[in-house]
């Protein structure tokens, strides 16, 4: 009985899948599954938090509601269960520079049917308030519903939690992608003039020192003389 | 973080006195010694191999010398037949893959993309800080050429690297007809900030979420493509004709668990780095993917190496708490104002100067005991990151960098109030597979693109250079494959064989490779088992 203690007090257990872990406290649930030599049970992006590879569902202990997270942004809790809770990829819908109320129903006949039950907001790892942002698509708010999925990773959670088969974060995508495709170039890029041609002579015709010399002088005085 | 609390009280007394303090930039012997002493590419640890192009010449990491001079996973009856027959094959998954594919894309060439994980899981979807172009008033690709070239120490590739500055305006256009939104002025232009070692603002970002940003397009774009898509194939060999021509590749479907012999007219491999090597056990910053595949694949086939031992350990990665050591913390952080301060207070360098002599003098520091120590027993110092709220106005840090913010919000750390304790990263390849300014390898149908080629970036990258580095050249090489597709031909393992028969003559390596997935995951990586 001492072992077990002992074992306790180092480390937690968690049940992955309905078989039990034990943990170091500290750790994310991926790298636990790792340590564990688990790994192939939740799959792995990026391990930072944008990939949205690793999606989990999770119930804490002593917690009847389920969240959702990312394996590799969750730490270890002792008694909380877990289980792997990956979305498929549906196919992508090409986006439409005249973006409207119109065109975005075209491309998204679902959108009306959102009954504001909010469980995409509530399943967003990256905090998104996705159904408010639902709403603004449907009023036609299409810039701030961009700025609303600036930080999505393409989880896919929200769509696969809907009940009434609205696609959020393909729909958050075609509204950024076509308010991107939509934007005047000139203006953003004003007007950029290029220096003289004759200057990457002088940078490129040369030894490696005699280049770096000259690229140290350039980025004091903007020019290259000799 | 009440362990640290002394240091913290240090770090707020000294920060009215150095907030606005400008750094002396170090002189070029102060920086050379810096190098010399403290950088881990100069730690000695390294070793060189005794096959292939590279033989005796370089000296790699321990741990990617092993995978150079590694058994091949093919089981040695595995006899390939053409099972999938393709024009184009790509190998990777993420920003120079899909830009080669879209590149390919209306060409009426049959293009298969394998990735070793899903399509976009990539160290491009983590690049943070943003992307290099040349479009500020007092800008050129000239200049962004100096500074790249200064930067890499002057052993970039000329030619590739002027490519790649002439073209970076051009990238900036092609990503926003895509649908990019980088971030503007209130005047409605793009916001253009300063990156480390830059002599001008140049650097467009998304936020803190570039790398997702162009990611995430590039994803959708390459989907609404004819081009096919296979995720969970990582690739294990190059086959080729017997006659020095690559000719396709051998991957092993992980969904299907089978081995699979892809016949192709042109291979691009895209595959990226290695930072999951984690040489000299440092961390890494980089996605699981990272094990150097590409580098071992096209080296079997007579490929070089350039600058086969310089990486970049990005000077703040996290180091506090352990969840989140290694991951990265952008540097634009840095261009915006937080500072970098050690155990006593002080600020030691010029946080904005380049990443290879900034990793050295924070590895300095706490070699020489003025690092902090945390109780998982790690070591760095701080990144001052309440100052960007001190001087630029509450709210500044959450609304430029919404994604740090919210991941280390779970451990209860709010950058804006608490700075950040990091340390060097292994952060990116600096080297890599020989290519020329149109992605073509050495080897006959074989093409690079990406983090897996090296040349371009000398031997230190500046920030926002790798972004622009797999728009520009992955387009290019997708442009090359069109214009210069060779004939089908025979797809064998000849030049693989040879190369183990080589390496047999002269050791009994027991490591197989490409290595697949980091140590750290425990994975079986054995095909059909």
């Amino acid at each position: 009985m001492a072992g077990i203690n002992v074992m306790s007090q180092e480390h937690i257990e968690v049940i992955v899948s309905g078989k039990a872990l034990k943990a170091r406290p500290g750790l994310t649930l991926t790298h636990a599954l790792w340590e564990a030599g688990r790994a192939g049970e939740v799959q792995t992006g990026c391990d930072g938090g944008v990939c949205g590879a690793c999606t989990v569902s999770i119930q804490l202990k002593g917690d009847s509601k389920t969240l959702i997270d990312l394996a590799c942004q969750r730490q270890v809790e002792d008694g909380m269960t877990v289980f792997p809770y990956p979305a498929p990829t549906i196919p992508a819908v090409a986006p439409n520079r005249e973006i409207s109320p119109e065109s975005i129903r075209a491309a998204f006949p679902t959108l009306d049917r959102c009954t504001k039950c909010g469980a995409c907001s509530m399943v967003c790892p990256m905090d998104i308030p996705v159904m408010d942002s639902v709403t603004r698509m449907r009023s036609g708010a299409f810039e701030e519903a961009a700025e609303d999925f600036t930080s999505c990773i393409h989880c896919g959670q929200c769509r696969v939690v809907c009940e009434d088969r609205v696609k959020p974060h393909n729909m958050g995508m075609w509204v950024r992608r076509s308010l991107g495709m939509a934007q005047n170039w000139e203006r953003l890029a004003g007007s950029a003039v290029n220096s003289p041609d004759e200057s990457w002579d002088l940078l490129l015709d040369c030894d490696e020192e005699t280049r770096l010399a000259r690229c140290r002088e350039f980025r004091k005085t903007g020019r290259v003389e000799s | 973080m009440e362990w640290a609390r002394d240091s913290l009280k240090r770090l707020e007394d000294s920060r009215e006195a150095r907030r606005n303090a400008v750094h002396e930039e170090l002189s070029q012997e102060e920086v050379d010694r810096l190098l010399q002493e403290h950088h881990p590419d100069h730690s000695g640890k390294g070793r060189s191999i005794a096959v292939g192009a590279n033989a005796n010449a370089t000296a790699f990491p321990i741990e990617l010398a092993d995978l150079l001079e590694s058994k091949s996973r093919l089981p040695d009856d595995y006899v390939p037949a053409a099972d999938i027959e393709t024009d184009v094959l790509i190998i990777g998954g993420g920003g120079a893959a899909c830009s080669a594919a879209l590149a390919l894309n209306e060409s009426g060439l049959k293009t298969l993309l394998c990735a070793k994980l899903r399509l976009g899981d990539s160290n491009t979807v983590m690049a943070e800080g943003g992307i290099q172009a040349a479009l500020g008033p007092e800008d050129s690709a000239q200049r962004h050429f100096a500074d790249s070239l200064v930067g890499g120490h002057g052993k970039n590739d000329p030619q590739l690297l002027k490519r790649l500055c002439e073209q970076g305006p051009e990238g900036i256009r092609w990503l926003t007809e895509l649908g990019c939104l980088f971030d503007v002025t209130e005047e409605g232009m793009f916001r253009l900030r300063l990156g480390g070692g830059a002599s001008v603002p140049r650097v467009l970002a998304c936020r803190d979420y570039t790398g997702l940003e162009i990611m995430r397009t590039l994803k959708d774009a390459t989907r609404l493509t004819t081009t096919e898509i296979m995720e969970d194939c990582p690739a294990l060999e190059l086959l080729d004709d017997g006659a020095g021509q690559v000719s396709g590749a051998t991957i092993w479907n992980r969904q299907k668990n089978c081995l699979q012999s892809v016949s192709a007219r042109a291979v691009l491999l895209a595959t990226g780095g290695a930072g999951q090597l984690r040489f000299q056990q440092f961390g890494t910053s980089n996605h699981v993917g990272a094990t150097g595949d590409g580098l071992v694949l096209a080296y079997r086939q007579g490929c070089h190496l350039e600058h086969g031992g310089s990486f970049q350990y990005h000077p703040s990665g996290s180091c506090y708490p352990e969840a989140m050591s290694g991951r990265l913390v952008t540097e634009a952080i840095r261009s915006v104002g937080a500072q970098v301060v050690n155990n006593e207070g002080h600020c030691f360098i010029n946080e904005l100067t380049y990443r290879d002599v900034l990793a050295a003098a924070i590895i300095r520091e706490v070699r020489e005991g003025r690092g902090i120590q945390t109780p998982a027993g790690s070591c760095g110092v701080w990144l001052d990151t309440p100052l960007i709220d001190i001087k630029h106005g509450a709210g500044t840090l959450q609304k430029q960098f919404p994604g740090i913010v919210h991941r280390f919000a779970p451990f209860g750390i709010d950058p804006s109030q608490t700075p950040i304790l990091i340390y060097p990263t292994l952060h990116y390849q600096n080297g890599g597979v020989r290519v020329d300014e149109w992605c073509r390898t050495e080897i006959n149908g074989l093409w690079a693109a990406g983090e897996v080629t090296g040349g371009l970036h000398g031997t230190n990258r500046l920030m926002g250079n790798s972004l622009l580095d797999i728009i520009t050249f992955g387009r290019r090489a997708g442009e090359s494959i069109k214009a210069q597709l060779p004939e089908r031909k025979a797809a064998t393992r000849s030049a693989a064989d040879r190369f183990q028969r080589d390496l047999q003559k002269l050791s009994e390596s027991s490591v197989q490779g490409p290595q697949l997935f980091p140590v750290e995951m425990n994975m079986n990586a054995t095909p059909g088992q």
